[in-house]
């Protein structure tokens, strides 16, 4: 049931999110509502949930339904803070989308439907990338995201039939399974910006739409990976040269991004190139649970898996954050942010931490164990290497953050909070503002103008007058193509019309004698929601601060991570179970005979190519080791 | 006697052909409709009626997604790079070969899916080299519908729910490929709200910033879509 209520809440959500796009309070209600809901169905999959569509079954196992309810609740958080950092209209819609898509991948018995779902739910990422044709030599990210489409969607779905191991004519299937294997790992590669396809990721800043990367990088490579990892049990079974160089290949690219990407986030200036570059550097893990070969990758690559999700999507939402708080996402414009919201540091250190854990934790001993497992002895030394680089470029962020303010930072709004009887005296500043002037306003802007911008601009979503709402939206806009709430504050444009806007905001009535007194009605009302409106930039930090700390339980083994990480998907099942065909001398006498790390299903139905209708399974999955407690 | 699967395997590479070559993109979505709703008939056993009907609304949505991205007029596919001819023989014979090839043995599915699968896949390999979205989009799907068509060939898996996600797999394709290629959208307010993040670009075009005064400005967007009424003037 719980499985039937995530797919009916991703479905109508992205369709109906899609169809009320136009309009404003609907989308968001939508896109929030149904993610919500799909985070409180997700909790509920367990290893006995069931779905039977026709003649095939949708069995969830713990882990997926603590995978989906991770995905789902850091694009909940995500959205929450887009509602204060902009809202993108396609951005929920996509990620319902996706994780529909993901839903069915996760817990289809057929390998055929499980793969072919994954591949479906990387369409969905053609929904955040911007529309246009390219200026000059800008980067056409419409032309990258349509290959990476055809690309994932060609070896998801040409590895659905290598999985099933067809009867094929020539003794042996090893070409086709190194083919399938090197396309799913590229097409994992291109699709988490792998280098060396990265340029498509570092330039997701320009070419798609706010959030973006926490979709395009994060959610559907997360997803794939987990299948591709499921899927390559495939060709445990398989040793030859071909397939050795496969590898070799794979492990080359997983090398190259760790390092590379993480050297790439630390001389970047530009905030969303920098996340993107540590989102594809991390990815790199992925790839070498794919190298490794081998059942035992497969629980510490989930679980890192689960991590990535919720560390990944809270970076995206914490540079979100970080520039919408400072207007600017140049770093060297974020000179000491860390001074004005200081949470938005706590989450940065949050998330760094749940990276990289420490010797013991769950995270750290499941990226050691995936370098140790897909890498020879001469380069362990990349795991010390990723350490290094993570720490680096998460440190830099926090020196700039406490070095002296640039102006940017100086003239926001920072996470000191504010209380609503100030909004009319800020209001009644800035009218008093000389737009002539200019300057004072950008000298010493922090108390005055830049504090009542943003409280006075989301005041005008429900009261400005025309007139003064399209004068907001142009000076915003202005204000973002200078990079600088200073700028705003010295916009003569901005700067009447934000008088404008405020006007009718502070005189509701008619204006009262002048010796009279100040009319207080309702105190509360307005109050409290000027209050909500001054501090925003505390509110959004809070919910990045929640997305952090989320990814930290994680990575800790909290919410039964580790335990969840030893259940597999039934794609595991699908890649164990399905028998080699490769002609083998019978035995001379009855031997036992080897069992296998994943129990087939009970029923036959369960095989790729089965078609009558499977049992649901209540026990777990077993990959490697015994459950640490509860595994369902 | 015609079989059903020749029917069908026949008509899908012709839609294919279609799809491919064409350069009106009614043409092409045509072409699209006509494979997506062939494809299912190259099935053994044969398809239930539900199924058929499903993979028919697919195509149906599909290429209503595809005619809406394009209807304008000012999108259209630059057509074969190497003349509709060459096409046409190129998809006959992967067909044959198709045919009389066997990879797999014994054939779980029927022989006819094989053929098909095989043509449709040497017809998008083309396309996919250029930098045109729309036919690079299209020949996705294609290649998709081929790869469909040889699962079925090879491994005879066409269980109800493989219907559904493969149908899911095309219509995402195509959506993908005419969000990508639908005409930009320069009006900010109408994408992405103006009071955060949001794009200073479009797509890659800068919206340019009128000089004129705020008093002189139309209402747009989402100012009216809040009810405000134009200012006397």
């Amino acid at each position: 049931m719980s499985l039937l209520v995530f797919l009916v809440a991703c479905g109508a959500g992205a369709l109906l999110g899609l169809a009320a796009r136009p309009d404003g309070w609907f989308g968001k209600l939508v896109g929030i509502g149904c993610l919500l809901v799909a985070f409180v169905a997700a909790l509920l999959i367990r290893s006995g949930t069931s779905l039977t569509v026709g003649d095939m079954a949708l069995v969830g196992s713990a882990y997926s339904g603590l995978f989906l309810a991770c995905a789902t609740a850091s694009g909940l958080l995500i959205c929450v803070v887009a509602l204060a950092a902009g809202w993108s209209y396609e951005f929920a819609p996509a990620a319902l989308a996706s994780f529909a898509g993901l839903a069915v991948a996760l817990t289809a018995t057929d390998s055929g439907v499980a793969l072919a779902a994954g591949a479906a739910a990387t369409t969905a990422g053609a929904l955040v990338i911007a529309k246009g044709v390219p200026r000059n030599e800008a980067p056409d990210g419409r032309l990258a995201e349509i290959r990476t489409i055809g690309l994932v969607a060609v070896a998801f779905m040409f590895a659905g039939i290598a999985v099933a191991r067809p009867p094929w004519s020539n003794p042996g299937d090893s070409p086709v399974l190194v083919l399938t294997f090197l396309g799913v790992a590229v097409a994992l590669a291109v699709r988490s910006g792998a280098v060396p396809f990265h340029v498509p990721a570092a330039h997701l800043g320009r070419t798609a739409r706010v959030f973006a990367p926490a979709l395009l990088l994060v959610w559907i490579p997360a997803g794939l990976g987990l299948l591709a990892v499921s899927w390559s049990a495939t060709v445990f079974g398989n040793h030859n040269e071909w397939l050795s160089n496969a590898v070799v290949i794979v492990q080359l690219i997983a090398i190259a991004t760790i390092v590379l990407g993480g050297l790439a986030a630390l001389v970047h200036d530009e905030l969303e190139e920098v996340v993107a570059y540590s989102i594809v550097a991390d990815a790199g893990f992925v790839l070498l649970a794919l190298a490794a070969r081998t059942d035992a990758a497969a629980e510490p690559a989930r679980l890192w898996l689960l991590v990535f999700v919720a560390a990944k999507a809270g970076l995206v939402a914490w540079a979100a954050a970080v520039s919408h708080a400072f207007g600017t996402s140049n770093l060297a414009g974020l000179r000491g942010w860390l001074r004005r919201t200081p949470l938005l540091g706590l989450a940065l250190v949050a998330i760094a931490v749940a990276t990289l854990g420490w010797p013991g934790s769950a995270v750290y001993e499941a990226r050691s164990t995936i370098i140790r497992l897909a890498l020879p002895g001469s380069l362990q030394l990349l795991f010390l290497a990723s350490i290094v680089l993570t720490i680096a470029y998460g440190g830099r962020l926090l020196l700039l953050g406490v070095l002296e303010p640039a102006a940017d930072v100086a003239a926001a709004r920072g996470e000191r909070p504010h209380w609503g009887y100030a909004a009319a005296g800020a209001a009644e500043a800035t009218a008093d503002l000389d737009p002539a002037a200019g300057s004072p306003a950008a000298a010493e802007p922090a108390d005055t103008t830049a504090e009542a911008t943003p409280a006075t601009r989301s005041g005008a979503d429900a009261t400005l007058p025309g007139v003064a709402a399209v004068g907001l939206e142009k000076g915003a806009a202005t204000t973002r193509r200078h990079g600088s709430r200073a700028a705003a504050a010295a916009n003569p444009t901005l700067a009447v019309a934000v008088a404008a806007a405020s006007e009718p905001a502070s005189t509701p009535e008619p204006e009262p004698a002048p010796d009279a007194p100040r009319k207080e009605s309702s105190p509360w009302g307005p109050r409290l929601a000027a209050t909500w409106r001054f501090n925003r930039t505390l509110e959004v930090s809070l919910v990045v601060v929640a997305a952090a700390t989320l990814a930290a339980i994680l990575a800790f083994g909290g919410f039964n991570a580790r335990a969840a990480s030893q259940s597999g998907i039934p794609l595991d099942k699908a890649a164990h179970a399905t028998p080699t065909p490769t002609p083998v001398p019978p035995p001379p006498g009855p031997t036992p005979t080897p069992q296998p790390t994943l129990a087939p299903f009970p029923s036959g139905s369960a095989l790729p190519s089965g078609s009558a209708a499977p049992t649901p399974v209540p026990t777990p999955i077993k990959t490697s080791g015994p459950a640490n407690g509860d595994t369902g | 006697m015609i079989q059903l699967t020749m029917v069908g395997a026949v008509a899908a590479v012709i839609g294919g052909i279609v799809a491919v070559t064409g350069r009106d993109s009614r043409l092409v979505a045509a072409g699209l409709f006509l494979a997506m709703v062939a494809a299912p008939l190259v099935s053994s056993p044969e398809p239930t009626y539900t199924a058929l009907v499903f993979r028919g609304l697919g195509a149906l949505l599909a290429a209503y997604l595809l005619w809406a991205a394009t209807r304008n007029g000012s999108i259209s596919s630059e057509g074969s790079a190497i003349g509709v001819p060459a096409e046409v023989v190129a998809a006959a014979a992967a067909f044959c070969v198709g045919w009389y090839v066997v990879p797999v043995k014994p054939l779980a599915g029927p022989l006819a899916a094989q053929a098909a699968g095989i043509a449709l896949v040497v017809l998008a390999l083309g396309p996919l080299a250029g930098r045109n979205i729309l036919r690079g989009g299209v020949a996705i799907a294609v290649i998709a519908l081929g790869i469909s068509l040889l699962m079925e060939a090879w491994t005879a898996s066409a269980s109800s729910l493989d219907q559904i996600v493969t149908t899911a797999v095309m219509v995402g394709i195509v959506g993908a490929t005419g969000l990508l290629i639908s005409p930009t959208d320069v009006d900010l307010a109408d994408d992405v709200e103006t009071d955060g993040l949001a794009d200073e670009e479009v797509g890659g075009q800068a919206v340019s910033e009128p000089d004129t005064e705020p008093e002189a400005l139309p209402l747009t967007g989402r100012a009216r879509r809040l009810g405000v009424r134009e200012p006397r003037r």
